[in-house]
């Protein structure tokens, strides 16, 4: 797109370029890359030791690991359930369906406190949920099961909505070709199908599990925030702040965006990876 | 990311020829029943659960709780915040989408992930950049302290933390769109002597208007219903600096569960109305597709 | 292997697809379904392939009823209209898939796998692009990889959905010579779908033209273009002018011009359309014996060898179009806005009855 433009920009008679580009780039500035360089500069101030200081004490390992470890899980049945109701909504007509499929949004336009109480309620000991749970001594609320049931309330709607356009894309021929050529449906759908849904379940999956890590209100709740057991990596950014530890603060929220960004990067080397092969590159 | 599907890429299709290659019908029943039991036990029941909870000690005690000082004061600090960010991120969107979509220049796949950033940045760090900028210990934090201006823990913080985390809304779904509409129409204006205002009004803005629409009801949503974000720099003042997510969290752990269920379900009544309007500026945009497609048919049938 | 359709019905919600339908292709044959679109000539080859279901009838293949049998069970070779290979998988992978899906003892050994999908990509000339992907072939290559895929499972029918559809006008016209030899070698029964006359004339051993729903004629090609069986045959195989009238005891009146038409002796004054190809209207400066029509030229457009006058008649205005060769053509050597005079090598009248039923 970009192979033939010769100066900084291609020629055109439409005018606004200039104010509508300025403005962009300095509200950008104002409302994105200052603050953010601000953090970075900010870790960057630190020396080494107090940064690895920080990020190596077993409180902030122990709520990492409960992080990634919490929001991986709720991606991975995220990524199956939301397959699942991606195929049910494109493929099997029920009554209620535009309903159903408008309702899978609720994730991202229900305030994320709203969910977090209403999780809790329901999973809580005397809860509708925590009740039935509670006489085999299972319990959700204020335990990290608690945790992976918020991510998955809030990471499912990204498998759906990445999938479902696919899905509804997938030529019937595909399949028609393969029932033709005697395969069963089971084989299609894992010869056939599923390879040509991977790179988007993948998607889906990555953007669970991204938004599963930064997740905040909807898993303070329920988590009960026990240090060392049930402490969610940005709960402790906001424990180092309310203790005025600004460099400490920084030192995870650094740590966190580089090893969120480190997990987006190997997505897209996978998803590249999984496309060039179609592409033959 | 966060806002599901893009407006661009919905059409949906329904192709009856599916009946030999589909499953069994005790397969597709059990796969129904299965996802829809998921869905009803994630989706549908915290949503039962809060309205089920305000009530709880009935009505007069939902308004009740919905009446109180604190709650009207939550009530309109929220209303403003989204009244000040969204208007703002609206004309950032077409300002970034003109751009954009209508003209060529270099970096501009740059510009357009830079524009996702705030998607992929958790609220609680989205918060905390701002705290380290204008905070007491932040850079501009002593300047501030002399001169008398707050912003961290007040108004300016919560509002500056409610633009970023909405900052992307309007413009991701406006480019793609506009940037699918090429940029015949526009230059068919301006070869007609329209200056740029009047482009942008008349002929531009018209054609986006289903996506600019799309992005505004989704960045309101986010801006009334954010709390990491803003939790992290508002200081939590009853009354002052209270959200009405924040006010929710205050009174739950007070244990005035009515109370916070009661505002929690204005809230939940915000996103019903979000996703029902969704739906609607779906549909429409589908059926404007849809129109788009059948006059360029028939064009191509009379030449 | 033979293939046999009885009184088939199909529906889509209130759309009557196919109506009646009845066909009987025979073993080795390379039959070609020809219609507009909406004639009912895809559903029409997806019900034989077991791709749709009928409402009511029945498939035989080699007089077995396969009306019920699974498109999996069908031994059908199917090659769609946009190819539908598989974009994750090499051209290699793509020509196995039906050999590696099978089950059990029918599973055959690697090695087998291997041989058979050579010696099919060497049939269709594609062997250098084994290990490319689809998305790396030109269109008509992809055709040929869809060809080969099918033809791997050894079926017993070939059925291909417009399968020069989406192809440029060369390559096309190279590819359907291609597949004519290739069926002449592997003698299997063959069916395929087309709207295009020329290819259906051009490629097919025999030809049936399908209207909304209905089969209208089956014949060698050269039969459905010589002697079509009804109006629509006529109209959509090749130009053809019409002249409106009526039939009375064997003879037809056509706005001045007499005609014997034997078939019609027992007519009595019905109103009848006469059929005439261009190529079968003959011009001439000076009226001869026969009966003829007064026309003026109006318009002369040389089409390689051939040169094609618009003409107009002179007592009612109506256009006539007439195809001559160039040298017949240079020997009357007409201008536009001359007088000539028309006669009619080969006519066919179809009266009333006949018109509505077409």
């Amino acid at each position: 797109m970009s192979a033939k433009i010769s100066g900084f920009r291609q020629y055109s008679v439409l005018p606004g370029f200039g104010p509508a580009m300025g403005f962009t780039l300095t509200y950008l500035s104002a409302i994105v890359l200052v603050p953010l360089a601000a953090l970075f500069l900010r870790a960057a101030g630190l020396d080494w030791t107090a940064f690895w200081g920080t990020v190596s004490s077993p409180r902030v390992l122990a709520s990492l690991r409960l992080s990634f470890g919490a929001s991986l899980a709720a991606a991975l049945v995220n990524a199956l359930f939301g397959f699942l109701v991606a195929w049910v909504l494109v493929r099997y007509p029920f009554p209620g369906r535009k309903f159903v499929d408008a309702l899978v949004d609720l994730p991202f336009a229900l305030p994320t406190a709203v969910a977090g109480i209403a999780l809790t309620a329901i999973y809580a000991p005397n809860g509708w949920i925590g009740r039935l749970l509670d006489p085999y001594g299972i319990k959700v609320a204020f335990t990290p099961t608690g945790i992976f049931v918020a991510l998955v309330f809030i990471g499912l709607p990204f498998v759906v909505r990445t999938v479902q356009p696919i899905l509804e894309d997938l030529d019937a021929e595909l399949e028609e070709a393969a029932a033709s050529l005697g395969a069963s449906r089971w084989i299609t759908f894992w010869r056939v199908l599923l390879p040509a849904l991977w790179p988007a379940l993948l998607t889906g999956f990555a953007l669970a599990f991204a938004r599963g890590i930064g997740e905040y209100g909807s898993v303070i709740f329920i988590a009960g925030n026990m240090p060392m057991k049930s402490e969610i990596v940005p709960l402790l950014i906001i424990t180092k702040l309310e203790q005025y530890d600004y460099a400490g603060a920084a030192s995870i929220a650094v740590l966190m965006l580089v090893l969120a960004f480190t997990l987006m990067l190997v997505i897209n080397i996978l998803q590249a990876r999984l496309q060039g092969r179609h592409l033959g590159k | 990311m966060h806002s599901g599907k893009s407006l661009a890429s919905s059409t949906a299709s329904n192709d009856p020829r599916r009946a030999v290659i589909s499953e069994p019908p005790l397969v597709r029943y059990a796969l129904l029943a299965v996802a829809l039991g998921f869905l009803g036990l994630f989706l549908v029941m915290p949503l039962a659960a809060v309205f089920t909870e305000a009530l709880s000690k009935g009505f007069r005690a939902y308004f009740g709780a919905m009446a109180h000082v604190d709650a009207l004061a939550a009530i309109r600090l929220t209303l403003m915040t989204a009244a000040i960010a969204v208007p703002l991120n609206l004309v950032f969107g077409i300002a970034a989408a003109w751009a954009i979509a209508k003209f060529e220049f270099r970096g501009k796949d740059l510009l357009v992930t830079l524009i996702d950033v705030p998607f992929s940045v958790s609220p609680v760090i989205s918060g905390l950049i701002f705290v380290l900028l204008f905070g007491l210990q932040g850079w501009l934090g002593p300047w501030l302290d002399d001169h008398d201006i707050r912003i961290i823990f007040a108004v300016p913080g919560i509002v500056l933390a409610t633009i970023f985390i909405t900052f992307p809304f309007v413009a991701r779904e406006l480019i793609p769109l506009m940037q699918a509409q090429g940029t015949e129409e526009e230059e068919a204006a301006v070869v007609m002597g329209a200056s740029f205002w009047r482009t942008l009004w008349n002929v531009t803005l018209p054609n986006a208007k289903w996506g600019l629409v799309y992005g505004l009801i989704l960045c309101n949503a986010r801006a009334m219903g954010e709390f990491g974000a803003v939790s992290v720099v508002s200081g939590h003042v009853r009354g002052l600096t209270n959200t009405m997510p924040l006010h929710v969290e205050i009174l739950y752990n007070e244990y005035d569960f009515v109370g916070a269920f009661a505002i929690a379900s204005l809230l939940a009544l915000l996103a019903l109305v979000t996703l029902a309007a969704k739906s609607f500026v779906e549909w429409r945009a589908r059926a404007a597709i849809r129109e788009a497609i059948a006059m360029a048919e028939a064009e191509g049938g009379v030449a | 292997m033979s293939i046999e359709v009885r009184n088939i019905h199909k529906h889509f919600g209130k759309f009557h697809a196919l109506q009646d339908v009845n066909l009987h292709v025979q073993t080795g044959e390379l039959v070609a379904l020809l219609g507009p679109s909406g004639s009912g000539k895809t559903t029409l080859l997806r019900i034989i392939a077991g791709l749709e279901v009928a409402d009511s009838g029945t498939v035989l293949f080699h007089g077995e009823d396969a009306t019920d049998r699974h498109v999996r069970e069908r031994q059908v070779g199917f090659v769609f209209q946009h190819y539908a290979l598989f974009r994750h998988m090499t051209v290699f992978e793509n020509v196995a898939f039906g050999l590696r899906v099978r089950k059990g003892k029918a599973k055959p050994l690697e090695g087998y796998i291997r041989a058979r999908v050579s010696e099919l990509l060497d049939l269709v000339q594609l062997g250098w692009l084994a290990d490319r992907y689809p998305s790396q072939l030109s269109g008509g290559q992809r055709q040929r990889v869809a060809l080969a895929r099918a033809l791997a499972v050894e079926p017993r029918v070939l059925l291909l959905d417009e399968p020069f559809g989406a192809l440029d006008a060369k390559v096309r016209k190279e590819l359907r010579r291609w597949l004519r030899r290739l069926q002449d070698d592997l003698r299997i029964t063959s069916v395929f779908v087309t709207h295009d006359q020329e290819e259906a004339l051009e490629v097919a051993d025999r030809v049936v033209v399908m209207n909304e729903g209905k089969i209208e004629q089956v014949g060698a090609p050269d039969d459905v273009y010589d002697r079509p069986a009804s109006r629509f045959v006529y109209n959509f195989l090749g130009d053809v002018n019409l002249f409106h009238g009526r039939v009375h005891q064997g003879q037809a009146q056509l706005g001045g011009l007499e005609v014997e038409v034997p078939e019609h002796n027992g007519t009595l004054d019905t109103a009848a359309v006469a059929f005439v190809r261009p190529h079968d209207v003959d011009v001439a400066r000076y009226r001869s014996g026969g009966p003829t029509i007064e026309a003026t030229v109006r318009h002369v457009k040389a089409l390689g060898p051939r040169v094609r006058l618009y003409l107009e008649r002179t007592e009612e205005g109506a256009e006539i179009e007439a195809e001559l060769s160039r040298e017949r053509f240079e020997e009357l050597a007409l201008a536009e806005g001359e007088k000539v005079y028309v006669s009619l090598r080969k006519l066919r009248v179809f009266v009333e009855d006949s018109l509505s039923a077409a």
